[in-house]
């Protein structure tokens, strides 16, 4: 019997082998990518901060420039961060022990905003409290839960001294500047869809102003972590020229960079009309999962071990 | 008191004994090994050199496993013991992505060990019902034979005597006059973690 004729039978007598299969060989390699949070359910962890970022970036502007239409599109993204957080976790009692210890970590401390910016929204849509006392009140608090989504979301990965791709504090400070640039996307996208009282103008420029600064943030960001060495710079090379350089490419920085730029530059020489708009918003909120999908998904452990031998190509 | 253990790397020829005994002790499913050995190959020939390096929670004393947890089921006990308390897991895995060592895993659902689609062997399932689903599970240095007077099942079952437990605060103890004497060091200190688990170098 050949070799992978043994490993085929081994196979199929070990029940979903390809998950065991992984597991042992990222315990037996030298930089072991994160899992958890990435693969299978772990997506949804992924989703939830997407949508909790530029939920909160949306609620901000619709404030900000007294638009309806986003300040429901906002609260909407805010529920399918919660409901994806939701389904990550498999039960609902989950979540409300998470809440039972608000200051315990940056986990807790976002369920916290998520929970306080939905009940101040839903009070401030509330018939006739806009514009009272109570209205300005539960305004107050959702403003501050966004504040505390946008902020957590961010060192929920920082926080973790094992990844040291992530364990930086560019990381909240990238998913802030993401989610109010997704957050003036989605506006961008409401606007087209939903109709307009909003300030087209003033948002493009904004929207300019957060693309560059995500772009250089970007940047900053990967030559910093390339230059700390060792798995930081192994997770630089897997965006770069490894195994997740199709996503970063093709949705961080082509749909989510140069599509928007191309398209707000052709709009100075006259390529105008809301649809322009609306590609130029879709195509941020594109770049924005991919940018979070990406971070998350180049997480790699530092490696062990090396404190007892060299690092060796072969690890048996 | 602070429990900790000594890992002899010169005495360790890389069995998996320690592997093995964990996984009878405690009944883990598949893919889960709180006690494991990683081996490295290193150098060329005819210089070459197998080193085994056997690995399991290191009880740190500064535990970033415990800092992330968002309900507090990350305990550490007055010894020194960190173990999770799985009625309090949700399993968010933050703990996963803080821990170094590699030392947590997440039970995603009942495996078995004998086929796609068989019902699990009556010894899995009355081994595995001592384990949830939906949480993460690791090393606690068998509280349960502890409470016995046992030593940890991993250090009972090593035939080379490379695993030696015992109280780190103590400085007449075992562990304490290893580290001592044959300059035990923690793994990767520099992490700040302040492990429990000491290693002895595997050249004197
Ligand atoms: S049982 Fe002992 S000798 Fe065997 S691998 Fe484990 S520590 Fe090494
Ligand atoms: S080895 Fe990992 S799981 Fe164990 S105490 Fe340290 S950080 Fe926590
Ligand atoms: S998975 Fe469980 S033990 Fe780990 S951080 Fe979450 S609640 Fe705590």
């Amino acid at each position: 019997m050949t070799i992978s004729e043994t490993r085929s039978i081994s196979r199929q007598m070990t029940s979903q082998p390809d998950y065991l299969d992984l597991r042992r060989q990222d315990l037996n390699s030298t930089y072991r990518p994160q899992r958890e949070w990435i693969e299978g359910r772990g997506i949804l962890i992924v989703i939830a901060h997407f949508f909790a970022g530029i939920g909160a970036g949306a609620w901000i502007f619709s404030i900000l420039f007294d638009y309806r239409v986003g300040e429901i599109m906002a609260v909407v993204s805010i529920g399918l961060s919660g409901l994806a957080h939701l389904a990550f976790l498999g039960r609902w009692q989950r979540f409300l022990r998470i809440l039972a210890r608000p200051n315990s970590s940056w986990v807790s401390r976002g369920m916290w905003g998520t929970l306080l910016y939905g009940i101040g929204a839903l009070v401030y849509f509330l018939p006739g409290v806009r514009d009272t006392l109570m209205g300005s009140i539960s305004l107050g608090i959702s403003l501050f839960g966004v504040t505390l989504v946008l902020l957590c979301s961010g060192y929920v990965y920082s926080v973790s001294k094992a990844i040291p791709f992530w364990h930086t504090v560019l990381v909240p400070i990238l998913y802030i500047a993401y989610g109010l640039r997704g957050g003036v996307a989605l506006l961008l996208v409401a606007a087209v869809f939903g109709g307009s009282s909003l300030d087209i103008d003033t948002m493009e420029t904004i929207k300019l102003w957060v693309l560059a600064s995500t772009i250089v943030l970007i940047l900053f960001y990967l030559i910093i972590a390339n230059r700390s060495g060792g798995a930081a710079s192994y997770s630089v090379h897997e965006l770069v020229a490894g195994r997740i350089s199709v996503a970063f490419y093709g949705g961080t920085i082509g749909i989510g960079i140069l599509v928007p730029l191309a398209l707000a530059i052709g709009r100075e020489f006259g390529l105008a009309g809301m649809l322009t708009l609306g590609i130029i918003g879709f195509a941020s909120l594109i770049g924005d999962f991919y940018v979070k999908y990406c971070v998350v998904k180049a997480g790699t452990y530092v490696p062990l071990g090396d404190a007892v031998g060299p690092v060796s190509p072969k690890i048996v | 008191m602070r429990l900790g253990m000594v890992i002899d790397l010169k005495r360790c020829i890389g069995c998996y004994g320690c592997q093995i005994a964990c996984k009878a002790e405690n009944g883990t499913r598949p893919g889960t090994t709180y006690a494991r050995v990683l081996k490295r190959e290193f150098g060329t020939y005819p210089n070459v050199k197998k080193q085994s390096l056997p690995l399991l929670c290191m009880h740190c004393g500064d535990a970033p496993c415990i800092e992330v947890c968002p309900t507090g089921a990350s305990q550490k006990r007055s010894d020194g013991i960190v173990f999770i308390d799985a009625d309090m897991c949700v399993g968010c895995r933050a703990c996963m992505m803080a821990c170094p060592y590699a030392a947590r895993y997440f039970q995603d659902e009942e495996r078995n060990y004998f086929g796609v689609g068989m019902a699990p062997t009556a010894y899995e399932v009355s081994r595995y019902q001592d384990h949830q689903s939906g949480v993460v599970e690791k090393c606690d240095f068998c509280r349960h034979r502890l409470d016995q007077d046992k030593e940890p099942a991993c250090v009972a079952n090593c035939m080379c005597k490379a695993r030696i437990f015992g109280n780190l605060d103590d400085p007449e103890s075992e562990v304490s006059r290893l580290i001592k004497e044959e300059s035990g060091f923690q793994l990767n200190a520099e992490w700040g973690t302040d492990p429990s688990v000491y290693y002895l170098p595997a050249e004197r």
